[in-house]
């Protein structure tokens, strides 16, 4: 074992919640609104699916092999080549699920505050905090949860209770007005990001107490979908109709707060608690893969290629898109069905063979 | 022994020289904003300009520490103002700004500009293009409120409230007392990409200050009314008292102030509007489009010059019966005006009918313009007049007597 | 420009090198190969990326392998 750490489910649950939620807050309303509309608080509920199946597989395969993440076991199930090649499938959709993660980071704060500094300043700063995070290992990451989390979910939560003034709820009417379609259309983005689920394969094994892994990976799904809905739903009761063309809803909803003229401009704020939560986040990424590499690798420790792997994240980053709106347009188009091939995909295939192989070796 | 001393040197070198590198991506500092380069603007006006399209105003706070203070007293009201107003001519705003920008020291920051002026002209002409630069950018707030002045903006910004700090103060201000309507920006761009195409932006018109001898000239900017849009252009303006009534159906009516006399009596009943809620009820039957607008209010007594007795529910029942007379004068009047002379729907119709009929909308959206002006329209009106105030018309009339 | 930015590249290439190294010693043979593997990889992508900022990458073979469902998402 590389890593010796021990979390408690509840840390594990905060940590995979951060890893889904953190950015998809700040994307996922507008690339959903783009199809759904009106209907964008929907399109969660159904992206929930992906969530739960992804929950149930990998806890299925969990049980089959204790103590081992899908790196090490993909090469158990499918032998020692093709096991090898899923996990460089796998490990390299991670590589470039962090390099997107850091870089949906880096582009909100760029487009919201820092225009003129380069991306790669934003990034690599953050990327170089969470080096050390990463660092401490999953102990660190797990109090870094505990400590942070609770703080951007009341965040998110005051956010739309200040507006209450402004909130008009007849934005939602008519519901489905198009039918069940385009919202099902929208829940795209939302399945992408749930479909990170998967990610719970590298928190499993570091468990205290494994009997409760599935029972909470369950909840943080269900909370994770409820954020979703419950951001959404204040955007379009906020916005309405606008809420196509609003780049970031949330940070716009911040910035429109005001309590009596006193309690205004809170925007600072609000992006400053965020990005505890896209600490959390990236660390969690950018520790998973590290991990990943180093149990594929068979290497003793995986202290000295974190370095390395942040500079790659870095390149990645940069190169995984030429500019803001490319990177939007293949959020909401291509690149969601990567993340889904791969990260349902995969395991599917797993618990198949496993299964197969588990009734063969009875037989 | 010696080598671990050698590794920890090493490492300590290498540690110095990579904290090194840190500072020197901290040093660049390419967004720094120091408070004393910014020039902060608290009011915006935008004109059309007779050589380029668009003349962009800004009132500029000038940062200086309150003069006198304790000492001197109220010094206040004196012409020793805190902002100043410039302007600058472009094709577009951004274009404006940046010749703006030119004429002053300090860097332009929108960050807290609240108030956005636009001239009577640019309002007919269009103002979808100049919203589009607030909703864009993202310096300027959605929040800031929009207005619609009488002749040009610039000269409102550079008017001289007596009451408030700033022109941009005395407008918020204004607006922020619920009488009339109230826009933001971004309410401004909901109602122009929705459905029913239209908007309403209060008005603002000029009053002449209460010191003629030592204020001649300077007028203080006050609402009065609001200016109408169809599509992004303004058609048309409606009094204060029509804008009250488009008030009702647009659940904006907050607080208010309604007089009405019952038959037969000489004095007058006013009454505080306490609460009101209201409703758009659609409805499309066989081809006929009609709404009604449900009204519900709750108001006090707060003054009776009549002989009412209003401890008797039946005289209660009277005035009741007034105000919702009242109310629904209000309406008509404000419905008639925006519904047959202007046709443009500030009332969120369109909307209602959507909600309710989202099929038949698909269909039939593209023709809202003609079928606006034939919606039937019919009122409820539901009035509660739930304290009579702390007096009570015996003891008054004992007074009388005597 | 591309010449300082190249030469920036390399002195943090080195400068990660010279941090990790006294560590890198204890671990062992592999891990030393991993190490220079990931940060050979790291610099040629970064120089590449220098010299050819258009460089296509992966989002690139994504779009090519995913552009047939894609399609149906697209906003017109």
């Amino acid at each position: 074992m590389i890593e010796k750490g021990k979390i408690s489910p509840f840390q594990m649950a905060l940590i995979i919640y951060a890893v889904v939620v953190g950015t998809a807050i700040l994307y996922i309303p507008f690339i959903t609104a783009q199809h759904a509309k009106r209907d964008l608080w929907l399109s969660p509920i159904w992206a929930a699916l992906s969530g739960f199946l992804i929950v149930f597989i990998i806890t299925k395969l969990y049980k089959l092999y204790p103590k081992k993440t899908l790196v090490e076991y993909s090469e158990l199930i499918l032998g020692r080549t093709l096991g090898k090649i899923i996990g460089f499938i796998f490990l390299f959709f991670l590589l470039y699920d962090t390099a997107i993660a850091f870089r949906e980071y880096g582009e909100f704060v760029e487009s919201a505050f820092l225009h003129k500094t380069p991306l790669v300043v934003v990034t690599g700063g953050i990327a170089l905090t969470c080096a050390f995070a990463v660092h401490g290992g999953i102990e660190v990451l797990g109090r870094c949860a505990i400590i942070f989390l609770p703080i951007v979910l009341v965040l998110y939560l005051i956010i739309y209770l200040f507006l209450i003034p402004d909130l008009n709820v007849k934005n939602i009417f008519p519901i489905m007005e198009y039918g069940w379609i385009p919202s099902i259309k929208g829940s795209l983005a939302p399945h992408a990001w749930l479909s990170q689920f998967s990610l719970l394969s590298f928190l499993l094994p570091f468990l205290s107490d494994e009997t409760k892994g599935m029972k909470w990976s369950i909840l943080s799904v269900s909370v994770s979908v409820m954020t979703m809905v419950y951001i959404n739903l204040g955007n379009i009761f906020l916005f309405g109709g606008i809420i196509t063309s609003t780049q970031f809803p949330v940070f716009q909803a911040a910035r429109y707060i005001s309590i009596g003229s006193i309690f205004e401009h809170v925007e600072s704020i609000v992006i400053a608690v965020w990005v505890l939560g896209g600490f959390v986040q990236l660390s969690a990424f950018f520790y998973m893969l590290v991990l990943g590499t180093s149990q594929w690798l068979k290497l003793h420790s995986h202290k000295p290629i974190i370095l390395p792997f942040g500079f790659l994240i870095i390149l990645f980053s940069v190169w995984s898109a030429s500019s803001f709106q490319e990177m939007i347009r293949s959020m909401g188009t291509t690149t969601p069905f990567y993340f889904i091939t791969i990260q349902l995909l995969i395991p599917m295939l797993l618990l198949f063979v496993a299964v197969i192989r588990e009734k063969l070796r009875k037989a | 022994m010696m080598d671990s001393s050698r590794r920890r040197k090493n490492n300590y070198i290498s540690l110095v020289l990579l904290l090194c590198l840190i500072i020197l991506l901290l040093a660049g500092c390419w967004d720094r904003t120091e408070v004393n380069d910014l020039a902060i603007i608290l009011a915006t006006g935008v004109d059309v300009s007779k050589k380029e399209a668009i003349e962009l105003s800004v009132q500029v706070f000038i940062p200086k520490p309150a003069e006198g203070g304790q000492q001197e007293g109220v010094s206040s009201g004196t012409n020793s103002s805190q902002t100043l107003v410039r302007s600058a001519e472009g094709v577009t705003i951004a274009d404006a700004m940046s010749r703006l920008q030119e004429k002053l020291t300090r860097r332009i920051f929108w960050g807290q500009n609240e108030v956005l002026v636009i001239g009577e002209k640019l309002a007919k002409r269009g103002i979808e293009d100049q919203i589009d630069f607030w909703m864009r950018h993202s310096e300027p707030r959605e929040r800031a409120d929009v207005f619609v002045s009488m002749d040009s903006a610039k000269e409102v910004l550079e008017s001289m409230p007596e009451l408030e700090r700033d022109s941009a103060k005395q407008l918020r201000k204004l607006v922020d007392s619920q009488i009339g309507v109230k826009v933001t920006v971004k309410d401004l761009s909901e109602m122009l990409s929705g459905e029913a195409g239209a908007a309403v932006i209060p008005w603002v018109a000029k009053l002449s200050p209460s010191n003629l001898g030592v204020n001649k000239g300077k007028n203080i900017p006050f609402i009065q009314g609001a200016a109408v849009l169809r599509g992004d252009k303004m058609v048309g303006w409606l009094s204060d008292k029509e804008t009250r009534g488009i008030l009702w159906p647009r659940n904006e009516m907050k607080s208010g102030i309604i007089t009405i006399r019952t038959n037969g009596e000489t004095g007058y009943v006013s009454l505080n509007l306490l609460r009101s809620n209201n409703q758009l009820m659609p409805k499309i039957m066989n081809g006929k489009w009609s709404i009604r607008v449900k009204t519900d209010a709750d108001l006090e007594v707060i003054q009776n010059t009549s002989n009412l007795s209003l401890l008797h529910s039946k005289s209660l029942k009277e005035v009741e019966r007034k105000v919702v007379q009242e109310i629904e004068d209000r309406e008509k009047l404000a419905l008639s005006k925006t519904q047959e002379k202007l046709n443009a729907d500030i009332f969120g119709f369109a909307e209602a009918f959507q909600r309710k009929y989202p099929r038949i909308w698909r269909r039939k959206s593209s023709e809202w313009k003609e079928i606006f002006p034939k919606v039937d329209i019919t009122f409820e009106t539901k009035v509660n007049i739930i304290r009579t105030g702390l007096e009570n018309e015996e003891a008054r009339k004992g007074g009388e007597e005597k | 420009m591309k010449v300082g930015g190249i030469f920036g590249i390399t002195a943090l290439i080195v400068l990660i090198y010279l941090w990790e190294w006294p560590k890198l010693k204890k671990n062992g043979r592999k891990i030393i190969v991993v190490f220079f593997t990931l940060i050979t990889i790291g610099w040629v992508l970064a120089i590449l990326l220098v010299l050819f900022p258009n460089m296509p990458g992966p989002s690139q073979l994504i779009d090519f392998i995913f552009k047939p469902i894609g399609r149906y998402w697209e906003i017109s």
